[in-house]
């Protein structure tokens, strides 16, 4: 017999519980709880659900909400309004843990997952993107992991009909433990189609279960999530990992959005980490209105589900929704023509207590705040952010093959072509896409306005591994960049902030510096935060990864004439450098050759976004032809990646090697038809260089053997043949 | 105004896009369910957009060929009215024998999306109607099955009946003769896996499917 000592340690155990939460859950209760409460608790105040180490300081994100967010609050996402009748929502989520255990399936659900985050509030999804990050080529399982995922992505997305349109691809020893898959979801809303809520109201409505069968996957999906990995996780969590069916999805976004459009719908929610419970206890708690629940009634794959697996299962397409009993015959209607089952499982009650029943039984009757509203809160350790690595002045890079080291870069996995990864994904369904993966920064057409959206994701963890600050700034300020170059303004952002484990005071230090460079950053270019992730425990044995707060970047662009392109186009054109040096890094250039990561300078967060304008301005020209900003790599990579298309370019100014290979917060390229009349439109104040032309078939640095563009695209397209074979 | 009718199966993804096109050549688009029943004369033109019908479960287009809709769907064809297919109406017509040959898993396992340079080598009287026989033109691609296949004798037969309809200039896929779209005898009922629609506007970066229709 085990002693009740023993059967609470095992308890604690099995459901990812401390004894200081024990304890306040008796406090709660004033009672010990119920075994149909473990899960509840173990689900609703784990990590992935309470965001117990985040909360407090993901509040900061609150101060960048301005008035074109619409509905911010205890949403999935605040809606962006873009005037003209046209609203967007967006999200980004991580699928890092089931990913890493089982890379297809964990791929797949965490885009089935972030889709349904956002046709839940009425939004059509329009697009897809993804932010990836994988671990050295020999390390274990890296290739079938990097296989898994992109085919996970690809059969999802293009199953479901929504476009990937960008996306970002990263490798470092960091990940070789821990691989990072983040997927992003826009989505929109046209003039008149109403938002959807999730607040559970109206004493006596429905409440209905909508969409798949429940199973036994993904059952305390949410505590594994919330755990770092140890030696056998691989094989013992597999369980844990959820499967999807994308076309069940497909069905589900189009009856959903026609249920929501008829204006059917009191509220809805889609069951995402903890299933049902975290459903109906949140829509509860939102609404402060108790629910009935009846889990026998929950449709499900195989009678031997326990009332704790219904609670806690995983399963995916599967939403819950709230309407008036006289509109449930419409709605069910509606969900059996796309083939789905939409069965009342429940009533909206006066009294704030969910009460979950089993045959007429009654097995618990909660107040839902006690595990939303009460949920631990904790203000762990951390360190006031004090630029460790920041020197005076970095050692020159000196008597160096720039050519060679641009070839190399260009041929590794690091700094080649993405395109067998991209070309995977359907980039085109919807009819709204003008520029694809293929391109620095997406950008759709809103159908009804005819302006341009765009997409891009940030964080470079070469520069987080430099300094969290710094890379976390640059998270926001790069993608904003990136639109900039091509007329673009950033309009609002969303975040995963993947790190290891917060219980270590250094990477606490390392997120509270990074939630407050982001919201800087969001301040200073005036577009806010409107939704996020946090990710945590992303380490194995101890060993975590480099802090990867990844970013979402929505913006903006008047009109789709005239955008610059990435190449060069035109021959004999003139190539100009713009550049605002506030802080030059080792880059690179440093990290490829081992040397110790470091910075000099400072950011100017303010002058960062005046340069940001000025750049965007400057776009808009007709005078510009293409524009790139110089990104990893510097400035002799960014030269070669426009010179891939066959017209390259002749450099005629004297660089140094310094000048060619470091990176520099921010340098863009401009090139241009006209010289005089490009000089004339720069302000006085920004640094400007002319720094060569463009010429035919040609990449030619000064001082250095010209390469062939062509040779320059092979190496460039090649460089993941180890991994994907390109036919 | 012509009637279009435009084929929805669940898991047709391309449905609303077709719509959009068609709309946009001042026709009249109407969708048609797959438990739908029409009569001939319903409709001036069917088209069969393109997507993942019923999930691609079974083969892409297996059970979207078996459905209500495409006994209509027959019926119509065997009038000799027009039927488009795009992608995955051309699979799901290659399943209900209205079109010649297969289109199976693409040769290297992968789905694949990109532009495609194409050329017309039987042009057609209802669909690209202005293209001549060896223009050439670009149209994105995007599927995973679309390596057209045909056993070596059926093979022969359609291209000495001249049923091919265009060419890859470059073989993405794997299709036998670099096969991209076939047209039927009667020549009303034509399938191919590029997409039109996806190449009707400067701003997707190109417009040559914008005179498909």
């Amino acid at each position: 017999m085990m002693s009740k000592e023993e059967i609470l340690n095992k308890n604690l155990k099995h459901y990812r519980l401390s004894q200081i939460e024990y304890h306040k859950i008796c406090e709660l209760l004033k009672r010990e709880p119920r075994p149909i409460e473990w899960p509840l608790f173990s689900a609703l105040w784990s990590e992935h659900c309470s965001y117990k180490s985040s909360r407090l300081h993901l509040k900061k994100f609150g101060q960048t909400l301005d008035e074109t967010v619409l509905n911010a609050v205890g949403e999935n996402a605040g809606v962006v309004d873009l005037g003209r009748g046209e609203r967007i929502v967006f999200k980004m989520e991580s699928h890092n843990h089931p990913s890493f255990i089982e890379p297809f399936q964990g791929a797949a659900t965490g885009v089935g997952g972030i889709l349904r985050d956002i046709f839940t509030m009425g939004a059509r999804p329009i697009a897809l993107a993804n932010y990836l990050c994988f671990g050295e080529l020999q390390s274990n399982r890296m290739k079938e992991l990097i296989q898994g995922v992109v085919s996970g992505i690809s059969s999802y997305g293009n199953c479901v009909g929504v476009p990937t349109v960008t996306g970002q691809t990263e490798f470092s020893s960091s990940y070789n433990q821990n691989i990072l898959v983040n997927a992003m979801a826009v989505g929109l809303l046209r003039e008149g189609e109403p938002v959807a809520l999730s607040q559970a109201q109206g004493v006596g409505n429905d409440v209905v279960y909508i969409g798949a069968k429940t199973g036994k996957d993904g059952v305390h999906g949410a505590a594994m999530a919330s755990a770092s990995f140890d030696e056998s996780s691989g094989q013992k969590n597999k369980p844990n990992v959820q499967i999807g069916d994308p076309y069940f999805e497909k069905l589900l976004i189009e009856s959903c959005l026609e249920v929501i459009q008829k204006n059917l719908v009191v509220a809805i929610q889609d069951m995402g980490a903890a299933g049902l419970t975290s459903s109906s206890f949140e829509m509860s708690s939102k609404g402060q209105l108790g629910l009935d629940l009846h889990l026998d009634l929950v449709p499900v794959r195989d009678s031997s589900l326990t009332p704790e697996d219904i609670l806690l299962s995983e399963s995916q397409e599967r939403m819950l929704l709230i309407c008036e009993p006289a509109k449930f015959l419409e709605i069910e209607n509606i969900f059996s023509k796309w083939g789905l089952d939409a069965v009342r499982i429940g009533k909206v009650r006066k009294e704030k207590t969910l009460r979950l029943f089993w045959h007429q039984e009654i097995l618990t009757e909660l107040d839902p705040d006690l595990l939303v509203e009460n949920a631990p809160l904790y203000d762990r350790p951390f360190e006031k952010w004090t630029s460790p690595r920041k020197v005076k002045e970095l050692s020159l890079v000196q008597n160096i093959q720039i050519t060679e080291w641009v070839k190399n870069y260009l041929g590794s996995l690091v700094g080649g072509s993405r395109k067998p990864i991209y070309r995977q994904y359907d980039q085109r369904v919807g009819l709204r896409t003008c520029r694809d993966a293929g391109f620095d920064v997406a950008v759709l057409r809103l159908p009804d306005s005819g302006r341009g959206l765009m997409i891009a994701t940030g964080c470079r963890p070469s520069i987080m591994k430099i300094d969290a600050r710094l890379g976390a700034l640059d998270a926001v300020f790069y993608p904003a960049l990136q639109m900039a170059v091509k007329g673009g303004k950033a309009m609002a952002i969303t975040d995963c902030l993947n790190f290891a484990s917060p219980e270590k005071i250094e990477i606490m230090s390392e997120f509270v510096a990074s939630v407050e460079a982001i919201t800087q950053a969001s301040l200073a270019l005036k577009a806010p935060v409107i939704s996020g992730n946090v990710s945590f425990y992303n380490e194995t044995q101890g060993q975590g990864i480099t802090s990867t707060p990844a970013t979402g970047v929505v913006g903006l662009c008047e009109s789709l004439e005239n955008l610059p392109m990435d190449t060069f186009q035109n021959a004999d054109e003139s190539i100009f450098s713009l550049r605002f040096q506030t802080v030059t890094t080792s880059g690179k250039w440093g990290e490829l050759r081992q040397e110790n990561p470091q910075y000099m300078g400072e950011f100017k967060i303010d002058e960062a976004a005046a340069f940001i304008d000025e750049v965007r301005k400057l776009a808009k020209t007709k005078n510009v032809t293409s524009s790139q900003t110089v990104g990893q790599g510097g400035l002799a990579v960014a030269l070669a990646k426009m010179s891939l298309q066959g017209m390259g370019c002749v450099i005629e100014e004297k660089l140094s090697p310094d000048r060619l290979v470091r990176e520099y917060f921010y340098e863009v390229l401009f090139v241009v038809k006209d010289a005089n009349e490009f000089l004339k439109a720069v302000p006085e104040k920004m640094k400007v260089h002319y720094l060569g032309s463009t010429c035919p078939g040609v990449f030619k640095l000064p001082g250095e053997e010209e390469i062939s563009t062509k040779e320059l695209n092979q190496i460039y397209q090649n460089a993941f043949q180890e991994v994907f074979h390109v036919p | 105004m012509k009637k279009v009718g435009v084929i929805r199966f669940p898991g047709t993804n391309c449905d609303r896009d077709v719509f959009d096109w068609v709309s946009g050549h001042n026709q009249k688009p109407e969708f048609l369910w797959h438990l739908d029943q029409f009569h001939s004369t319903d409709y001036e033109m069917i088209v069969l957009p393109g997507g993942f019908s019923y999930g691609d479960y079974l083969r892409s287009g297996a059970l979207a060929a078996r459905s209500p809709v495409m006994k209509s769907v027959r019926e119509f064809a065997e009038l000799g009215r027009p039927v488009l297919g795009i992608c995955n109406g051309f699979q799901i017509l290659c399943e209900a024998e209205l079109l010649p040959g297969a289109l199976v898993k693409n040769e290297h396992q992968k789905f694949i999306d990109e532009w495609a340079g194409l050329q017309i080598e039987n042009p057609h009287s209802h669909f690209g109607a202005r293209y001549e026989s060896g223009n050439r033109l670009r149209l994105p691609i995007a599927h995973g099955d679309g390596r057209f296949y045909a056993p070596a004798k059926e093979l022969k037969k359609i291209e000495d009946q001249g049923l091919v309809w265009l060419r890859y200039q470059n073989n993405p896929n794997g299709s036998l003769n670099n096969i991209a779209g076939v047209m039927n005898q009667q020549k009303n009922v034509v399938g191919l896996m590029p997409h039109p629609e996806r190449a009707s506007h400067f701003w997707m970066g190109g417009i040559d499917g914008k005179d498909f229709l």
